[in-house]
């Protein structure tokens, strides 16, 4: 598995190189050329990366699955399931990175921007801010960004596994047929289609069982989880369900 | 047959696209110390075959059997496939390729990959991208060689390489081939070839229209295998 | 050593040999290369040479020492009779292709003579 994912950035490598050194460069134009150049940058970097990260994620399977280049993969010893969880292991890593990558943009403009404006940084003042975020006096403590992240993440892996499903159904399948980007869109929106159909119903079923909380005023993070709950075992059941769907097609029906 | 020495069977083999027929009920044993030529002309169903024993296509119908085993990701440790394309990365130098095959595949013999390659004359160093389809096809021989398993599947390996290098790919075959081995060769060139074979199988339109022992088939035909291979193929 | 694909490649291979202990080059006793060297240097299958070692042995013209290898027999008396049976064979196809063309026994031993001495002549 770990060699699978090795080969998934190897793979990527020039991609990595080529984004960050543009990223840098972009940041450092943008700052110097204005004093809100950072504040720019950072409000336009999730966007660009946003709509690259989505393209890589489906270039990662889709190469794979249409180029001749994967008869190098599909070759190896390894089952269809393993090949499916390292790209989505790769995915999240990969989606991690960038996040780590923007917060260190955020620190350092953060930092250039208030040494620039000359305003004295007390140290003690981000002690001080950092503190009241973990001791809750925002509203919010560190528990609720957990579980916030935690329902965002559980909700974009599924999504990716929607994606990959999708485009492996219709190699499986509709190998022979032309268009077939195209027809895997068509699957993924239907297969989306399907599956808020079926969840709906469900909540549906289950909502007057379900107990939800007031939020207009203070809510514990235990009382976020509880609410965000149904979703995140839909999310997992979803995620399950479709990477075992996946896995199986590759393992027995897939034609490259 | 003696089942000890059967290394692959193949029985009521079909596949079927939507709109054509590529292999028709292929029933195959193959035997443990031969090498097998797989002769066709294009479309016959050749690669279809080699793709569905080695795992990239599944069949309609029909089983494969690797040494009593039906086929699955681990037999794929078992055999050498050798696709008609340049399927490597291409952002990839040749040694990149190399350590990729010894990473993925336990029985790959990386000292003997690299001597192959000095003999045909492939620098580890270059990239992927600026080799000639000449080179590409003498490293597509190299790696799937210098593999150590039981079956070897070679699509057109002659396809692309010029004249001399030919000799140094059948010689390759040819010191390949082991007691324990069967090395399948699908090829037009029929008549440089034909001298390293043992057995023949001549696929017309998805079905086996003759098979047999090479040496017999010259015998009691009074052709070489080539002069064979028109009178199978040739009246269409 | 050219190959002929149209005649079985182990008749050829076979052919050659004995030729060649008949005509001395390969001497009596002598240690034939494995299946696997003669194969690659002849560019063959390796089962074509090994079909080719058991043939000639069971003609006694080779023999298999176990774990030692193939060696041409030991016996001058085998060679001269493997001399006869190949000088037998091309006389025949001789005589055959002579008749083919009208010769009759008389015809063809002059017609030798004739051709004999017309080459001596000539070197």
């Amino acid at each position: 598995m770990i060699k699978l994912i090795k080969y998934e950035f190897i793979k990527k490598y020039r991609l990595i190189a080529i984004t960050i050194i543009a990223s840098i460069t972009l940041n450092i134009y943008l700052i110097t050329r204005s004093a809100s150049g950072g504040i720019a940058f950072l409000s336009l970097f999730p966007m660009i990366m946003g709509v690259l990260f989505i393209v890589d994620i489906i270039k990662m399977y889709s190469d794979d699955l249409n180029k001749k280049s994967g008869y190098m993969l599909f070759m190896t010893p390894n089952s269809g399931y393993k090949i499916i969880v390292s790209k989505m292991i790769t995915a999240v890593i990969e989606g991690l990175a960038i996040l780590l990558l923007y917060f260190i943009f955020i620190i350092i403009n953060g930092a250039y921007m208030t040494f620039q404006s000359g305003v004295e940084v007390n140290f003690n003042d981000i002690i001080y801010i950092v503190n009241n975020i973990i001791s809750g006096s925002f509203g919010f403590n560190l528990a609720h960004i957990f579980v916030f992240m935690l329902t965002v993440l559980l909700f974009l892996i599924s999504f990716l596994t929607t994606i990959y499903t999708a485009m492996t159904i219709r190699k499986s399948i509709f190998s022979e047929t032309k268009f077939g980007g195209v027809l895997s869109f068509v699957i993924f929106l239907l297969l989306n289609w399907g599956i808020s159909f079926v969840s709906s119903k469900l909540f549906n079923v289950l909502d007057p069982y379900y107990y939800t909380f007031d939020f207009s005023s203070q809510v514990t993070a235990s009382e976020l989880a509880h609410t965000f709950l149904p979703m995140n075992i839909l999310s997992i059941v979803q995620i399950i369900l479709l990477t075992l769907c996946s896995g199986y097609l590759l393992e027995k029906k897939i034609n490259l | 047959m003696n089942k000890m020495n059967e290394l692959l069977k193949i029985q009521h083999l079909s596949k079927y696209y939507y709109n054509k027929n590529a292999l028709n009920d292929v029933n195959l044993s193959l035997e443990k110390g031969k090498i097998y030529g797989l002769l066709g002309p294009n479309g016959s169903g050749k690669t279809t075959l080699m793709k569905i024993i080695a795992g990239l296509h599944k069949q309609t119908s029909g089983e494969v059997l690797l040494n009593n085993r039906p086929l699955s990701y681990k037999t794929k440790a078992n055999i050498s496939y050798m696709p008609t394309e340049n399927f490597f990365y291409d952002s990839f130098k040749v040694k990149d390729i190399v350590k990729f095959y010894s990473d993925m595949y336990e029985d790959f013999q990386v000292e003997s990959a690299f001597n192959t390659l000095e003999k045909i004359k492939v620098d580890p160093e270059f990239s992927i991208s600026k080799l000639s389809s000449g080179l590409v096809g003498k490293l597509k021989v190299a790696l799937a060689l210098s593999r150590n398993v039981e079956l070897y599947m070679l699509d057109e390996p002659l396809n692309g390489v010029d004249v001399l290098s030919r000799d140094v790919i059948i010689d390759l075959i040819t010191r390949s081939c082991g007691e324990n081995k069967v090395i399948v060769v699908s090829t037009h060139l029929v008549s440089e070839i034909e001298k390293i074979l043992d057995s023949l199988i001549f696929l017309k339109d998805g079905t086996i229209a003759l098979a047999g022992d090479a040496e017999e088939l010259r015998m009691s035909r009074c052709t070489s295998v080539e002069g064979i291979y028109k009178e199978v193929f040739g009246n269409d | 050593m050219e190959f002929n694909n149209n005649i079985p490649i182990y008749i050829q291979v076979m052919e050659k040999i004995k030729q060649n202990i008949v005509s001395g080059k390969l001497k009596l006793g002598v240690k034939m290369p494995s299946s696997r060297d003669y194969s690659a240097q002849l560019g063959i299958n390796f089962n074509t040479v090994a079909r080719v070692y058991k043939e000639m042995e069971l003609e006694e013209i080779l023999f298999t020492k176990r774990g030692l290898g193939t060696f041409v027999t030991k016996s001058p008396e085998r060679i001269n009779r493997l001399r006869h049976e190949m000088a037998k064979k091309q006389i025949n196809a001789f005589i055959n292709g002579m008749q083919k063309i009208g010769f009759t026994k008389k015809d063809m031993i002059k017609f030798i003579e004739m051709e004999f001495n017309n080459q001596e002549r000539n070197e």
